[in-house]
């Protein structure tokens, strides 16, 4: 398929000028991270400052828990990821293939859960979280992030499901298959685009959350990253060197992630989309 | 059959297991634990580390953990502590809201480890007592103050003011003479004197100069048999004091024609303004501000009535919390005194140069050699100190707005004073206001009774289903069991708890023992004072949501079908144009706000760079900087677009997935029949789209009104004057402003069906659902 040279260079000029959009206020970030003291409130925007300096970077390692917070992230988010593909995957293959008492009501209540404007349920969550002990514990973050992502995924798993004909289970049946053994064997395989999808989901949920993290844990040592960037800005003095270069570090793993799983994503993606 | 269930539970031990590997991290070290909450700037920490140091090699049965909490989480936080019954032992922040602390039943009382010896060596502005919660006539003793700060005074440029102003006569004549016109176009290019006029903090100053003071004196208090003092805004001294300010600008034009602190600050450093009213924390800056010759002077006496011009002076320091009990209260007492200690305070001072709240340290050396320190310790005695009472937040956010319209000229003096003496009065009325039961209660518990029997008819029928249905889709429900399980023990709790909420009068003052009220706060939402402003608020929630969402579609559609074509580089295309996606967004949203500042921001640094275009350009659309965060539509604006910027990407992939979907015969049908790209895309491509679109849509306009974080980073919690409100984040600030718990839980409700019932709508509407179910 050919088409006009005017029309293909129009659509270099639209992706090469969003793309400029799109990186705008990251070149932002990674020009302020390589600022010197102070130069950290310019007028004059340069994206490698003059006298540029990886002092921001460097003290985030010397002189503050970075590490220690880098990894507490890493279990959160991969605890939070494994338990919601777990769930998921079971959960939307229950909704996309058996019609059971009681289905239809409950997809609906997952669907509500997200109307529900969540900073009013911080202070009964906190209540419950206390009254169960699970304050300052990685377990009670854990629940809440799971179950907060979990209404998502479900649902997109649940999509995906239905894009896979049920005469491929018709058929490991007929091969003496047993209905889980039929998930588990031939459709969970053939999932593999949307699980990835859910556990990009989950772990963003995870990986980037902080108002629920700042009530429950209570011990800088059992920071996570948002938390302990957060503690680099104060009202009058924000540490915004210190601030810039977190934040990119705290970026690269999800844009990473981002990059390697981008052939999955639009095809992995099926929310809403027209099933068998 | 057998091999079927074991694998099922297979599944669910590994999601135990996750779970449990996230919980084993909780190991503690014997030492009992004295937590102490703090609101220190990031350079004052290290010392407190130090001194933290020193305390737990004295004290080896003691760790303290110390951890900073904003000013706003750290309210927060206290409130859940005290309903959970669980919280730090020690707090350390300004005296402001100590009172707060106390109504809600959150501080201690630290009488019985303080002698009056002891007092004797504090400024006796640094020692706070407040009635007792149960026994007004006891006072308890619930702040120690290790510091003073925040207090004002005049910063002046040497090159244009020779000689600071001793009199306000001399101020007016020094900031006319430096007010200047320098190139004749009727604009003045330099100004007398600047300070920041959107906040009411700064005009205090001019009140006590004229012997106004915002609360009544506590003798009035006692013999009017008032709980608390009320709020004096409309005095004839105050209406003096604010006509003179408002003449300062409209009169004299010896002020610019509006400024924020941003705005204040940068005049003054590039040499535009001659005179600045700043605090304490500032000073330092303009002292070494290169270029700039600045002085730090007391601020000036009023002429017409001899008395000094004195600012608010707050100290900082320590509060014992009812969570401390027994010798952990002895520990954590012990911990208090050691930090407000001599030790201590000449540390801080030391490195910090803190103004320390001990008497005996205002002699060293530290102090008295050092111009800047004497002076802040002279003008900080004039002060008078930050009123404790719950009723401050109410005056404040009563003189705003006011003093704001009243500084651009909308409203005369007494006209302004009188609205912030009404406004105020009915905050603190709505504070500290106790709301009883009335008939509608009974209504409610009707109406709960009614849905208890309704459900339990409807899980009676169902379960009967239920019993047949387990024999035949067994696997479906142990499946789907542990998710429902999660979601419902995370959600239905606190919905539940917040739907009792709603019903009741749940405030300040009874966090622990409030009760049923009826429908009242459902009937305010709709009828009540504050109703016109929701409304408003809606309509404006409406547009934030229909702009957001009708470009985050355009531009995901329009880049999707660009992408979709044949184009080189896609991957690298698609890569990049996920990155709003992909960097968190609170990290994203705080770098709007930092772009969109007026001087040092990347917007108009960008928007300087293309002004060599103006020449170009009708005179609509000429290229000037502007002052985005400190005008009501401009912040509104900042906040869509940041949120535009965030969610493109979203709805890009999705509609790339759904553009894979459309088979390329329908294209190259349309080609035969001369179809022209346009009637292509109309015809063949949006069709197609739309299932695929809808649910996007419903889920991104429910995200999109729910958006409490871009609203709330970007526009720093509705600034300018909590114009940039949406619903969540007025529902968010009115909640906590006014410590209303039962109104904010009844409009988040409303919230939620307002939002339920566009989504069944919406989706039933566009028979979407067939294709969602």
């Amino acid at each position: 398929m050919s088409e006009p040279k005017l029309l293909t260079a129009a659509r270099h000029v639209v992706l090469l000028a969003f793309v400029a959009i799109a990186l705008w206020p990251v070149l932002d970030v990674i020009s302020i991270s390589l600022r010197p003291g102070d130069q950290l409130r310019t007028a004059e925007w340069r994206l490698i400052p003059r006298d540029w300096t990886l002092d921001s970077y460097r003290e985030l390692f010397t002189s503050q828990p970075f590490l220690r917070w880098l990894g507490n992230s890493l279990l959160v988010a991969a605890g939070v990821t494994a338990t919601g593909v777990a769930l998921a995957s079971i959960g939307g293959y229950a909704f996309s293939r058996f019609r059971f008492v009681g289905r239809q009501a409950m997809m609906l209540s997952i669907l509500t859960t997200q109307m529900f404007p969540a900073t009013m349920l911080l202070l009964p969550l906190y209540i419950m979280i206390a009254k169960l002990g699970l304050v300052n514990t990685f377990l009670g973050l854990g629940i809440f992030y799971v179950s907060t992502a979990l209404p998502f995924c479900i649902w997109q798993m649940k999509g995906f499901y239905d894009t896979i004909p049920r005469s491929l289970e018709e058929a490991a049946r007929i091969d003496g298959c047993t209905p889980w053994q039929s998930f588990r064997r031939v459709i969970l395989p053939l999932a593999v685009p949307g699980l990835v999808i859910t556990a990009l989901f989950s772990f963003m949920t995870a990986w980037s959350e902080y108002i629920v993290a700042a009530q429950i844990l209570q011990d800088r040592d059992l920071f996570t990253l948002p938390l302990g960037l957060k503690s680099f800005q104060a009202s009058m003095s924000t540490q915004w060197g210190l601030y810039a270069a977190a934040s990119i570090l705290v970026s690269v793993p999800v844009v990473v992630v981002f990059v390697l799983l981008s052939r999955y994503l639009v095809s992995g993606m099926t929310l809403g989309s027209v099933k068998e | 059959m057998r091999t079927r269930r074991r694998n099922a539970v297979t599944v669910h031990l590994l999601v135990a297991a996750a779970l449990l590997a996230l919980s084993g991290c909780g190991e503690r070290d014997s030492r009992r634990v004295i937590n102490l909450w703090h609101q220190m700037r990031p350079e004052d920490r290290a010392v407190l580390a130090e001194r933290i140091e020193v305390f737990e090699r004295d004290h080896p049965g003691v760790a303290v953990r110390a951890l900073y909490k904003e000013t706003e989480e750290l309210r927060s936080g206290l409130v859940s502590a005290v309903l959970a019954d669980k919280g730090p032992e020690v707090i350390y922040g300004p005296s402001d809201v100590v009172g707060v602390y106390q109504a809600m039943g959150a501080l201690a009382d630290m009488s019985a480890w303080f002698t009056s010896a002891e007092e004797k060596a504090f400024d006796p502005r640094a020692v706070v007592r407040l009635p007792d919660r149960t026994d007004p006539a006891r006072k308890d003793l619930v702040f120690l103050g290790d510091r003073f700060g925040n207090h004002l005074a005049l910063v002046y440029n040497r090159r244009l003011i020779p000689r600071p102003p001793a009199t306000t006569a001399e101020l007016v004549e020094l900031a006319k003479a430096n007010t200047v016109d320098e190139n004749g176009d009727g604009q003045s290019d330099r100004y007398g004197l600047v300070w920041n006029y959107t906040e009411p903090f700064f005009v205090i100053p001019f009140l006590t100069g004229y012997g106004a003071w915002i609360f009544e004196d506590e003798a009035t208090t006692r013999r009017e048999g008032r709980r608390d003092p009320q709020p004096t805004l409309d005095t004839p001294e105050a209406i003096a004091a604010y006509r003179f300010v408002a003449a300062l600008r409209n009169e004299h034009r010896v002020l610019p024609r509006s400024a924020d602190y941003e705005t204040a600050t940068a005049l003054f450093r590039a040499g535009k303004a001659a005179m600045i009213i700043d605090g304490d924390w500032s000073w330092q800056n303009y002292l070494t501000t290169p270029g700039l010759d600045a002085a730090v002077a007391l601020l000036p006496t009023v002429a017409e009535t001899g008395l000094p011009m004195a600012p608010m002076v707050a100290p900082k320091g320590y509060s014992l919390t009812s969570f401390a009990t027994g010798e952990q209260a002895d520990e954590a007492m012990e911990l208090i005194l050691f930090l407000t200690g001599e030790e201590t305070q000449r540390a801080f001072l030391a490195q910090q140069r803190i103004l320390p709240s001990r008497l005996a340290l205002r002699d060293d050396p530290l102090v008295t050699d050092d111009p800047v320190m004497a002076l802040s310790v002279e003008q900080a005695e004039r002060g008078r100190a930050m009123p404790t009472t719950v009723a401050m937040r109410a005056v404040w956010d009563a003189m705003r707005p006011p003093y704001q319209l009243m500084m651009a000229g909308q409203l005369d003096a007494a006209e302004a004073s009188a609205r912030m003496q009404h406004d105020a009065l009915a905050r603190i009325e709505t504070i500290t206001g106790q709301t009883t039961p009335d008939g509608s209660a009974f209504v409610v518990y009707a109406l709960a009774a009614g849905a208890l029997a309704a459900l339990l008819a409807f899980l009676r029928r169902h379960f009967r289903a239920f019993g047949v249905d387990w024999r035949r889709n067994r696997l479906a429900y142990v499946l789907v069991l542990p998710s429902i399980v999660l979601i419902f023990l995370t959600v239905l709790y606190p919905l539940a708890y917040n739907i009792v909420l709603s019903f009741s009068n749940m405030s300040l003052t009874n966090l622990r023992d409030w009760e049923i009220v009826g429908l009242r706060n459902y009937a305010s939402i709709a009828t009540g004072g504050e109703s016109q402003v929701f409304w408003q608020i809606f309509v404006k929630t409406l547009f934030w949501t229909a702009i957001n969402v009708f470009f985050h579609v355009t531009i995901g559609v329009l880049l999707a079908v660009t992408l979709n074509g044949p184009v080189a580089g896609k991957s690298f295309y698609r890569v990049m144009l996920i990155i709003p996606w992909a960097v968190p967004a609170y990290i994203t949203a705080l770098t709007w706000r930092g772009m969109f500042d007026e001087q040092f921001g990347a917007v108009n640094q960008m928007i300087r760079g293309l002004s060599w275009m103006n020449g170009f350009l009708p005179d609509m659309l000429q290229l000037e900087p502007i002052n985005w965060l400190g005008q009501a539509t401009p912040a509104f604006a900042a906040c869509i677009i940041a949120n535009v910027w965030l969610g493109f990407p979203f709805m890009m992939v999705i509609a790339l997935g759904g553009l894979q979907g459309i088979p390329a015969e329908l294209y190259e049908a349309a080609r035969i029949d001369r179809a022209s790209r346009w009637q292509q895309f109309r015809m063949i491509t949006l069709p197609m789209l739309k299932p695929v679109l809808v649910p996007a849509v419903t889920l991104g306009a429910v995200w999109t009104f729910n958006n409490l974080n871009v609203v709330w980073l970007v526009s720093n919690g509705g600034e300018p004057a909590d114009q940039t409100h949406i619903l969540v984040s007025y529902v968010y600030k009115a909640v906590f402003n006014l410590y209303q718990y039962g109104y904010g839980a009844a409009l988040s409700m409303v919230l939620f069906f307002m939002l339920l019932t566009f989504s069944l709508l919406f989706l039933g509407k566009t028979r979407a659902t067939e294709a969602v179910y």
